[in-house]
């Protein structure tokens, strides 16, 4: 196997950051593995969930143990997030991703103000 | 009911694979209200259904590394352990924080890749109206 020392760092820090925000791996993962080890960007995608999963059934059971987990909140978010990944796989294909890239970013400079200086 | 319709939204944006998850956290947080570690366990509750189906239709679509990824899970469970209990141990309002600047990091990255997209796209169309020319 080639790439040891890439793939253990490449796993500690998406482990740690994904442990820590409970999300965000894939965003470390998927580069790492287009740009470190040259996977091609479908193989990287898949590679990713099946490498994040382990964490966060990791994550799960620390979060568990500290009752952070409402089962109610939980369960009716996953059954919206399966709605919500099938009406995703529908559309997405009819809307170009950079403009989906850019009204996310714009979100996301909004969250972190609004989690930063609240 | 509110928990239904943050969960459908992220579920869409968890399809573009940019990250479904740091938007169910904040709208839990800023919608719902909770606690920052409660919309975190949330989040991994949300991920795990979607994902196991994610990771079958990979497998039949042999569109993952597995000896890598085998390779690769064992240290991310290690940094995960580490990392969950970091998380746990950290007062809220400092793990919001955190969550804050991480936040703004993927925006950096987010501004960093369009604007890549967008010069690649202008060299391409000056290199067409050369050819044209």
């Amino acid at each position: 196997m080639k790439n040891i020392s890439k793939k253990i760092i490449i796993g500690l820090l998406a482990g740690i950051v994904s442990g820590l925000f409970s999300t965000g791996g894939g965003m470390i993962v998927v580069p790492a593995f287009i740009y470190l080890l040259n996977m091609e960007d479908k193989k990287a995608r898949g590679t990713s969930i099946f490498c994040i999963l382990p964490m966060v059934i990791t994550s799960g059971i620390f979060y568990y143990r500290s009752n952070y987990i409402d089962w109610n909140i939980s369960i009716l978010c996953a059954i919206g997030g399966m709605i919500g990944g099938y009406i995703g796989a529908k559309i997405l294909k009819k809307i170009p991703v950079q403009y989906l890239k850019i009204v996310f970013t714009i979100f996301l400079i909004y969250a972190s103000y609004k989690m930063l200086f609240k | 009911m509110i928990e239904i319709l943050i969960g459908i939204i992220s579920g869409i944006i968890s399809g573009t694979g940019m990250g479904g998850g740091t938007i169910l956290i904040f709208l839990l947080v800023y919608v719902l209200g909770i606690d920052q570690h409660i919309a975190q366990a949330t989040n991994l509750i949300f991920f795990i259904p979607t994902s196991i189906i994610a990771i079958i239709i990979n497998l039949k679509n042999k569109n993952i590394a597995l000896q890598s990824a085998i390779f690769i899970s064992i240290f991310g469970i290690l940094g995960a352990i580490i990392g969950a209990n970091i998380s746990i141990q950290i007062n809220v309002n400092i793990l919001r924080k955190c969550f804050g600047i991480f936040l703004a990091i993927i925006a950096i990255h987010e501004i960093y890749t369009i604007v890549k997209w967008y010069k690649k796209q202008k060299l391409r169309n000056n290199k067409k109206n050369e050819y044209i020319k």
